[in-house]
């Protein structure tokens, strides 16, 4: 399959003006014959919301924005960040991934972790989801996290032992520390866990960052994508905007998976119960 | 850590924060106090790498004909990188001020001047239709080394997480000719004042001291167990504490709820 890194710089707080960047990006991604486009974290809003955060929300099954963009997924998919306000939970937002294929949407990940310390303050205006689930897409099972979900050790789990031949993350994460590295520190944090969990999971991970500044703050990029087994297939530049198309072959999770074990000999069921004695009883 | 930096990623990272923040603010051109000394040279060039020379506009503010040579080093700088520059003596409005108000201390003129300079340009950001881009580097702004609403006032500023030893570095990178590199630096307040002599401190151990205290987030005690010299320590700690207000907007008495300053939260770039 071809996929599509959309490494953009979204205009904050402008659904509109983002909607217009979805549309044109989606159709060069068609263009360079791509069957998924994956957009950063918050996507069609920008990140540092703040009080913005109830004028942008919207509901993806009636927002005739989300609808416009969704349908223009025919022949392909995409994944693509918002501000979620369903009818049926009105006051209550979330920041959200959509995975929509042939304008349906097929999958929602709500944010689970949220930064809440130094320069982030997400727990102060949006709600945190509670799961994590691996879905089917035209290409195989796959799963969505949101940026800093990536960072903990159980989602990527989670998506793992639920299947997942592929574990996209969508990202809006800022470069932060200098030294003489020619990116910022931070990038390697993010390259180390695709790595890691590329390896250990025997899945694809695809990450899209993404780039411009917003108060100051400048968007690291460097989207990447590492192949079953800890291989980095493509990698986009740090800082600038790119649409990154690369092939991508999914009978390489196969291949992993014979060589590597760590799927077939996987025991969900022991860290389950181990997970359950440590939660109900914390003190043991 | 060690001050470090990689001079080209940083200067990328600082020509995309000029020329975006420009756009998002709907503005072309940006416009600098010239000082001749390091900062300003330094955040010129990052100007007109960013948006073009021509879009650059340096104000050389002197007073009188005191600091001379650093009026002249502005102007020849702002001839090298090809950026447009202006001089406009500040001596008449802070004499007719001083005339009628007289102070024996240093440090009042040393302020008014820098409050004028800041008021000069904001007028010619008006005139001009241009950003006014800051220069206090990140050892300034901790320690409390400048102005309030002097040469702390700006729109946006591109050297607040530089310190002094960092821009120095990225000033050699950018090739700022050796006539600004080798001075010792100044604020201006007076002739012959250099910031080493009156802070009592040297740069490069303030840098060292600021980066351990506030990057790697260690304590007092530890700065001392790890060989900083314990006044040293102590009098930057003191400088840090004293001067939180310059780097806030004022305090607001809060009343309804919903206030600015405490809970009216939006962004800079809102809409942009």
């Amino acid at each position: 399959m071809n996929l599509a890194l959309a490494q953009i710089a979204p205009r904050l707080g402008d659904v509109r003006q983002n909607v217009e960047t979805h549309l044109e990006t989606i159709d060069r991604a068609r263009r360079a014959k791509a069957d998924l486009v994956v957009f950063p974290e918050l996507s069609l809003t920008g990140y540092t919301l703040k009080d913005l955060v109830p004028e942008v929300a919207l509901d993806p099954l009636s927002d005739p924005q989300f609808r416009k963009v969704a349908a223009r997924t025919r022949g392909l998919s995409a994944v693509l960040g918002f501000i979620e306000e369903r009818a049926s939970e009105p006051g209550i937002f979330y920041n959200s991934a959509a995975f929509v294929s042939g304008g349906e949407i097929r999958h929602v990940h709500r944010k689970v972790y949220l930064p809440t310390n130094g320069m982030f303050e997400e727990a102060k205006f949006w709600a945190a989801g509670r799961r994590f689930a691996a879905f089917e897409t035209p290409f195989g099972r796959a799963g969505l996290l949101i940026c800093r979900d990536f960072l903990h050790l159980g989602a990527g789990y989670v998506l793992f032992a639920g299947g997942a031949d592929m574990i996209i993350v969508v990202s809006a994460a800022p470069g932060r520390g200098v030294s003489e590295g020619e990116a910022f520190e931070t990038s390697r944090m993010w390259e180390l866990m695709g790595e890691a969990l590329s390896y250990f999971s025997t899945t694809c991970v695809v990450y899209t960052n993404r780039v411009g500044v917003e108060d100051g703050v400048s968007f690291a990029g460097g989207s990447f994508i590492y192949g079953p087994g800890g291989r980095l297939l493509a990698r986009a530049a740090y800082l600038e905007p790119e649409l990154l198309v690369h092939r991508v072959d999914l009978s390489a999770v196969r291949r992993a998976r014979m060589q590597w074990l760590f799927k077939r000999d996987e025991r969900p069921e022991v860290i389950l119960r181990s997970l359950e004695r440590m939660v109900r009883d914390p003190e043991d | 850590m060690t001050l470090k930096i990689n001079p080209p990623f940083v200067e990328k990272v600082l020509i995309g924060f000029i020329r975006e923040e420009l756009r998002k603010f709907g503005f072309r051109k940006g416009i600098l106090g010239l000082s001749g000394g390091l900062d300003s040279s330094v955040c010129a060039a990052l100007a007109a790498r960013a948006v073009g020379a021509q879009n650059v506009l340096g104000l050389v503010m002197p007073y009188g004909a005191s600091f001379d040579a650093d009026a002249k080093h502005a102007g020849r700088l702002a001839r090298e990188l090809g950026i447009r520059s202006r001089v406009i003596d500040i001596a008449p409005q802070v004499d007719a001020y001083f005339s009628a108000h007289p102070t024996r201390t240093r440090v009042l003129p040393g302020n008014k001047m820098a409050r004028e300079r800041m008021a000069v340009l904001y007028d010619f950001s008006a005139r001009e239709k241009a950003l006014i881009l800051g220069t206090s580097n990140k050892t300034e702004l901790l320690i409390g080394y400048g102005t309030v609403h002097g040469d702390m006032a700006s729109a946006i500023n591109p050297l607040g997480d530089l310190y002094k030893t960092q821009v120095r570095r990225l000033a050699d990178h950018l090739g700022i000719p050796a006539f600004i590199r080798r001075k010792a630096p100044s604020a201006g307040l007076w002739a012959g004042q250099t910031d080493e002599g009156e802070i009592g401190l040297t740069y490069a151990e303030i840098d060292r001291i600021l980066e351990f205290l506030v990057d790697e987030k260690r304590t007092v005690r530890e700065a001392i167990a790890a060989g900083f010299r314990p006044s040293a320590v102590k009098k930057i700690t003191l400088m840090i504490r004293n001067s939180e207000f310059k780097r806030k907007l004022p305090v607001i008495a809060k009343l309804s709820h919903r206030s600015v300053g405490h809970d009216f939260l939006y962004p800079f770039d809102w809409g942009r």
